[in-house]
C-alpha cells in the first residue's frame, strides 16, 4: 500500500505484483456465480459428462477392431452401432447444454460485478477521480470486465473439459493396459516441469503487455480529451510522436509475449511424440510376443488416447496465460468493489434539510 | 433512469441485420493492410504447407507399422526390422512440425501486431485531423474503446486467421490426396460429412454475426457512458444522480447480456455439431470396413484394418483444422464488428483542411476583418448571420451575448476550428483559408472555455504550443499569466507534474496556466473564451489581472463575463441571435441606449458593487 487513496489510479499500483491469492479471488467470484447456481451446476455437470462421452470413441473403435471386424463377427454391429450413435448424440447434447449454461453464468456474473463497480464508483471519495488518467479507472469496468467475460466464455469450460479429458483418458488407459499406461505417462512429469518453467517467463511477459496496453489506453484517452487544445496549437505531429512511441512499446511487449507463448508448443509436441514412440515400440513388441499381451485394437486406442490427453494438456498450458491475466483483471475489479467509502451519506432520518 | 434513456433506446432499437456485403468489404480492406508485409505473408503460406504435410505423415506411418511390421502371423509374417525406420520418420515429422508451428505462430503474431499498429495509427491520425464539429458529437470514451477493445478483437482474428485457413485447406487436400488412391469408396464415405460441417459452420456465422455486431455497438456506448460518469463524477454527486446513473447502466447492460446469451444459444447449437458429425462419419467407415472385410486373418484383412485405422485417424485429424477454422470464423464475426467501428471513424471526412494553394503566412500586424460571415453547424440553420466588423491591430474586443447567440462559434471561426459557409475572414488582408492551418493556428493564442491540461510537468504544459520554447520564454509567459509565483512556490518548480501524483490545481490556477500556454509563442492575436463564472473574488481578481497583462498590445477577441474585462476592452461587440446588434466603445454604446446599456445596468453594475465590497472586506 503506497497511500490511503488512489490505489487504482496510479501507474505504480498498476505495475505492482498481485497480492491476493488466487483461491481468495476464485472463492469471491464463485460467490457471484451463486445467483445462477442452477445454471452453473447444470453447466459443470454437462461439461464433465461431455468430456467423458467425448472419450468413448477410441475405446469403441478398439472394440470394433478386436471383437467385430478382425474376427468377422458382423452381428456385433447390431449393438455397437446404436450404442455408439447414442454416445455421440449424448456428447452433442452435453456440449450444447454446457455452452449455453456456461454462457448464461459468465455473462450474468460479469454483469453483476460490473454493476457493483458502478455502484461503488458513485459513492467512493472524489479523490479517486481527481486528476487525469481516467483511462485507468475506466479500464476496470470495461477492459478488465471484458477479459473476465472472454475467459469464462472460452477458458473456463476449456479447463473443465481438458481436466476431465486428461483424467478420463488416464482412467481408460490404465483400465486397458497397466504396463503400457505407465510407459506412456513417463513423459508427463517432464512436460509439467517444462510448462511450469516456461510459464514463469510467459507470465512476466504477459504482465508487461497488460501494463503497456493500459498505458496506451491512458495515452489515447488523454490525447482525445485534449484534442481541441492540440489542434488549437497545431501540435498534432508532436502528440502523434508520443502516441506512436507508447504504441511501439506495446507492440514490442506483445511480440515478446507471443515469442515466449509460442515456444511452449514445440516442446510439448516433442514430448508427445516421444510418448507415441514409446507406445508404438513397446506396443508392437507386446503384440508380436507369443502369446501377445495386447490386442491390435488396444494399441490403436492407446495411440488415440495419448493424443487425447496431450492435446488438452497443450490447451491447458496456453490457457494458463489467459487464466493469469483474468486473475489480475479480477483483482483489479475487486479493488474497486472493495474500496472503502470515506464520506458516508447520513441515513434519511438523520439528514438535515436546509430551509 | 432519465440519464441512460437515450442509450437504452439506442440499444433496444438495434435490429439484427445481416451485412454480408459489408463484412466482405471490411475483410478486403483488412487484406490491404497485409500487402505491406509480403514477406510475412509468403513465409506463412510456405510454413503452412510444410506444417500440413508434416501433420499428415504420422497416421500414414502408424498404419504402415500395422500393415508391414505387425502383419498377421501366421498368414502375414511380421517384419520388425522396418519398425525403427518408421518410428524415425514419425519422430522427424513431429519435430519438423513442432518447429514449423513455432515459427509460423511467431511470424503470424508479429504480422498481426504490425497490422494492428498500422490500423491504430491510421485511426489515430484520422482523428487528429477531424474538425471540432466531429468532437462535438462523439464521446471520447467511445473513440478510445474503438482503438482498444475493438482492435483487440481484430488482433485476436489477425493472430491466427491466415495460418488457420491455409491449414484447413492444405490439410484437407493432402489428406484426400493420401486416402483417395487407397479406396475411393471409403474416401467418399469418410468425407460425406464435410459439406454438412461446412454448411453448419456457415450458418453459425450468418446467425451470430449481427448479434455480435450489436454487442459491440452497445459496449462502445456503455464505455462512453462509464467514462462520462467517471469524468463527470463531481456533477453526478452535486445533482444526486448516482442512483439514476447506476439504474440506467443496469438496464442497458441487461440488453447487452440478453444479446450475448442469444448469441451463446446459437453457438451452443452449431458449435458441437462439427465434431459430432465427424465421429458419426468415422462410425460409417468402421461399418463399411467391417462389412466388406475379406476372410479374417488374411493379408487382405490386415491391410484393410491398417487402412481402416488410417481413414479414421485422418478423419479425426481433420477435426482440428475444421474446429480451428470455425473458431476463426467466430473471431472474424467479433473482429468484423470491431473493425467496422474503427473504419467508420476513419471514413468520416475531415471538414476543415488546407486548400491546395495554402501557404505559410506571417501575421505582421494582426488586423482582423470579418465580412458578411455566415456560419451554421448544420446547413441552412445559420448560427451566425452576415457578421461584419473590423478589429485594428492590438485592439481588444469583448464579445457579449446571451447563451446561444453565437459567441463561441464566432471566435472559433478565426483559427478555422469551423469553416464559414459564406463571406470572408481576413487577417492583415489575407483570407484565412489561404493560410496553412498549422501556420494560422500557431500564430493565434487560444484559451478555450474548457481548461484542459495534459499530464506532464508545468513546463511541458506551458510550452505545449512551442515545444522548443526557452526557459525564459516560459517564465515570461507564466509571469504575464500571473502564475509564475505560484509555480515557483512548488517543490519542483516548473518541473512539478500536473495531475495525479503531482499537484492538484484549482480551476483558477488551471485557467492561468492555459493563458500562459497561449502566450508562450508570443502571438499577435489572441482569442479567449473566458466563461469561468463560478470563482471566488480573489481568483476573479487574479484571472482578471492575468487577462489584462496577456491582452496588452495583442489583437484580442474575448468572450467576457466580467465587468472589468468589458470596461478595459477597446470595443464591445454585442451579438443577438447570430447577428451583430451593437459594436463600439463603452461610451458609444452607453450613448446609444440599446441592448448593451440594458445589460450593463441590470447585471454589471450590481455585480461590480458586489465584487468591490467583497474585495474590500477580505
Amino acid at each position: 500500500m503506497s497511500g490511503s487513496y488512489g490505489t487504482f489510479s496510479t501507474k505504480e499500483e498498476e505495475r505492482r505484483k498481485r497480492t491476493v491469492r488466487d483461491s481468495v479471488l476464485i472463492r469471491r467470484v464463485y460467490e457471484y456465480a451463486q445467483a445462477n447456481k442452477r445454471n452453473l451446476q447444470i453447466g459443470v455437470a454437462a461439461t464433465i459428462a461431455g468430456a467423458f462421452t467425448g472419450l468413448a470413441a477410441p475405446y469403441m473403435h478398439a472394440i470394433a477392431i478386436d471383437s467385430i471386424i478382425t474376427p468377422k463377427n458382423l452381428s456385433g454391429f447390431i449393438w455397437w452401432i446404436p450404442l455408439f450413435v447414442t454416445i455421440i448424440l449424448g456428447n452433442y447434447l452435453f456440449q450444447y447444454i454446457q455452452t449455453y449454461q456456461m454462457r448464461i453464468v459468465g455473462e450474468k456474473l460479469v454483469a453483476k460485478m460490473r454493476d457493483d463497480m458502478m455502484e461503488k464508483l458513485q459513492v467512493i471519495s472524489l479523490k479517486y477521480f481527481s486528476e487525469g488518467e481516467a483511462g485507468r479507472i475506466i479500464s476496470r469496468p470495461t477492459n478488465d470486465a471484458n477479459t473476465v467475460r472472454i475467459f469464462i466464455r472460452v477458458g473456463l469450460t476449456s479447463i473443465l473439459v481438458d481436466i476431465s479429458s486428461i483424467l478420463g483418458a488416464f482412467a481408460i488407459m490404465f483400465y486397458l493396459d497397466l504396463r503400457l499406461s505407465l510407459l506412456a505417462i513417463t513423459v508427463l512429469p517432464v512436460a509439467l516441469l517444462l510448462v511450469w518453467f516456461l510459464g514463469k517467463y510467459s507470465r512476466a511477459a504477459y504482465r508487461r503487455t497488460l501494463i503497456t496496453t493500459s498505458g496506451l489506453t491512458a495515452r489515447l484517452q488523454e490525447d482525445l480529451a485534449g484534442i481541441k487544445v492540440t489542434q488549437a496549437y497545431a501540435q498534432e505531429k508532436e502528440t502523434e510522436k508520443k502516441f506512436l512511441r507508447s504504441q511501439e512499446e506495446n507492440v514490442k511487449a506483445t511480440i515478446r509475449a507471443i515469442l515466449i507463448g509460442s515456444s511452449y508448443t514445440p516442446f510439448v509436441m516433442a514430448l508427445r511424440l516421444i510418448g507415441t514412440m514409446i507406445i508404438l515400440f513397446f506396443g508392437v513388441n507386446a503384440l508380436l510376443a507369443s502369446p501377445p499381451t495386447i490386442t491390435l485394437g488396444i494399441l490403436v486406442a492407446f495411440i488415440e488416447y495419448q493424443f487425447s490427453y496431450f492435446m488438452p494438456l497443450v490447451d491447458l498450458v496456453t490457457m494458463y496465460d489467459q487464466y493469469q491475466s483474468t486473475m489480475s483483471a479480477i483483482e483489479r475489479m475487486f479493488d474497486v468493489i472493495d474500496t472503502k467509502v470515506e464520506v458516508v451519506d447520513a441515513p434519511p432520518e438523520r439528514s438535515i434539510t436546509i430551509q | 433512469m432519465s440519464i441512460a434513456k437515450p442509450l437504452l433506446d439506442y440499444a433496444k432499437s438495434l435490429k439484427p441485420q445481416k451485412g454480408f456485403a459489408q463484412s466482405f468489404s471490411s475483410f478486403k480492406r483488412l487484406l490491404q493492410y497485409h500487402r505491406r508485409y509480403p514477406w510475412h505473408v509468403a513465409s506463412i503460406v510456405v510454413l503452412a504447407v510444410v506444417r500440413s504435410i508434416l501433420f499428415s505423415l504420422e497416421p500414414l506411418y502408424t498404419s504402415l507399422i500395422i500393415i508391414n511390421v505387425i502383419g498377421s502371423p501366421p498368414t502375414v509374417p511380421s517384419n520388425t526390422s522396418l519398425l525403427p525406420g518408421y518410428l524415425l520418420v514419425i519422430i522427424l515429422a513431429g519435430i519438423g512440425y513442432a518447429i514449423t508451428n513455432f515459427i509460423l505462430t511467431y511470424v503470424h503474431g508479429v504480422m498481426s501486431q504490425y497490422i494492428v499498429r498500422d490500423i491504430r495509427s491510421e485511426y489515430y491520425r484520422s482523428l487528429q485531423a477531424k474538425s471540432f464539429s466531429f468532437y462535438d458529437s462523439v464521446g471520447v470514451g467511445d473513440l478510445t474503446s474503438r482503438a482498444t477493445v475493438d482492435l483487440q478483437l481484430v488482433d485476436m482474428f489477425l493472430r491466427t486467421w491466415l495460418g488457420t485457413v491455409l491449414n484447413a485447406v492444405f490439410t484437407t487436400i493432402i489428406i484426400i490426396a493420401i486416402i483417395l488412391p487407397i479406396s475411393p469408396t471409403m474416401t467418399l464415405i469418410s468425407m460425406a460429412m464435410m459439406p454438412l460441417i461446412f454448411y453448419f459452420t456457415t450458418r453459425l456465422w450468418i446467425d451470430t454475426m449481427p448479434l455480435f455486431r450489436n454487442m459491440q455497438l452497445i459496449m462502445g456506448r456503455l464505455t462512453s457512458y462509464i467514462q462520462q460518469n467517471i469524468i463527470g463524477m463531481k456533477t453526478v454527486r452535486i445533482f444526486r444522480q448516482e442512483k439514476d446513473v447506476v439504474d440506467g447502466f443496469k438496464m442497458v447492460e441487461d440488453v447487452y447480456v440478453n444479446t450475448a446469451i442469444s448469441a451463446g444459444k446459437i453457438q451452443s447449437i452449431y458449435m458441437p455439431l462439427g465434431p459430432a458429425l465427424l465421429t458419426l462419419g468415422a462410425t460409417l467407415v468402421y461399418v463399411y470396413a467391417g462389412v466388406t472385410l475379406g476372410v479374417p486373418y488374411s493379408a487382405l484383412a490386415v491391410q484393410q484394418i491398417g487402412y481402416l485405422i488410417l481413414f479414421v485417424r485422418y478423419m479425426l485429424r481433420l477435426t482440428f483444422p475444421i474446429r480451428d477454422a470455425s473458431q476463426t470464423l467466430g473471431t472474424w464475426i467479433a473482429a468484423y464488428a470491431g473493425l467496422e467501428r474503427v473504419q467508420a471513424m476513419i471514413d468520416v471526412p475531415r471538414s476543415v483542411e488546407d486548400l491546395p494553394n495554402a501557404r505559410d503566412v506571417v501575421i505582421e500586424k494582426g488586423k482582423l476583418e470579418l465580412e458578411n460571415v455566415t456560419f451554421g453547424y448544420v446547413k441552412d440553420r445559420p448560427v451566425l448571420n452576415n457578421v461584419t466588423f473590423t478589429v485594428q491591430p492590438g485592439e481588444k474586443i469583448a464579445i457579449l451575448g446571451a447563451t446561444g447567440s453565437g459567441k463561441s462559434s464566432l471566435i472559433y471561426l478565426i483559427p478555422r476550428f469551423y469553416d464559414i459557409q459564406a463571406g470572408s475572414i481576413r487577417i492583415d488582408g489575407t483570407d484565412i483559408r489561404e493560410f496553412k492551418l498549422a501556420s494560422l493556428r500557431r500564430q493565434i493564442g487560444v484559451v478555450l472555455q474548457d481548461v484542459f491540461l495534459f499530464s506532464g510537468t508545468m513546463r511541458e504544459n506551458i510550452a505545449f504550443g512551442k515545444p522548443d520554447a526557452s526557459m525564459d520564454e516560459i517564465v515570461q509567459a507564466a509571469k504575464s499569466a500571473r502564475i509564475h509565483d505560484f509555480i515557483e512556490s512548488l517543490p519542483f518548480g516548473y518541473d512539478t507534474p500536473v495531475g495525479e501524483r503531482g499537484v492538484t490545481l484549482s480551476g483558477g490556477q488551471k485557467q492561468r496556466i492555459t493563458i500562459a500556454r497561449a502566450l508562450v509563442a508570443n502571438p499577435r492575436m489572441l482569442i479567449m473564451d473566458d466563461s469561468l463564472s463560478f470563482v471566488d473574488a480573489k481568483t476573479e481578481q487574479e484571472i482578471q489581472s492575468a487577462i489584462e497583462e496577456a491582452t496588452r498590445a495583442r489583437t484580442t477577441l474575448i468572450i467576457a463575463q466580467r465587468f472589468t474585462t468589458i470596461k478595459t476592452a477597446k470595443k464591445i461587440l454585442v451579438l443577438e441571435n447570430g447577428s451583430v446588434a451593437e459594436f463600439g466603445t463603452h461610451d458609444e454604446l452607453m450613448a446609444r441606449d440599446g441592448l448593451y446599456k440594458r445589460v450593463y445596468e441590470t447585471q454589471f453594475v450590481q455585480k461590480a458593487s458586489l465584487i468591490t465590497e467583497e474585495a474590500g472586506g477580505s
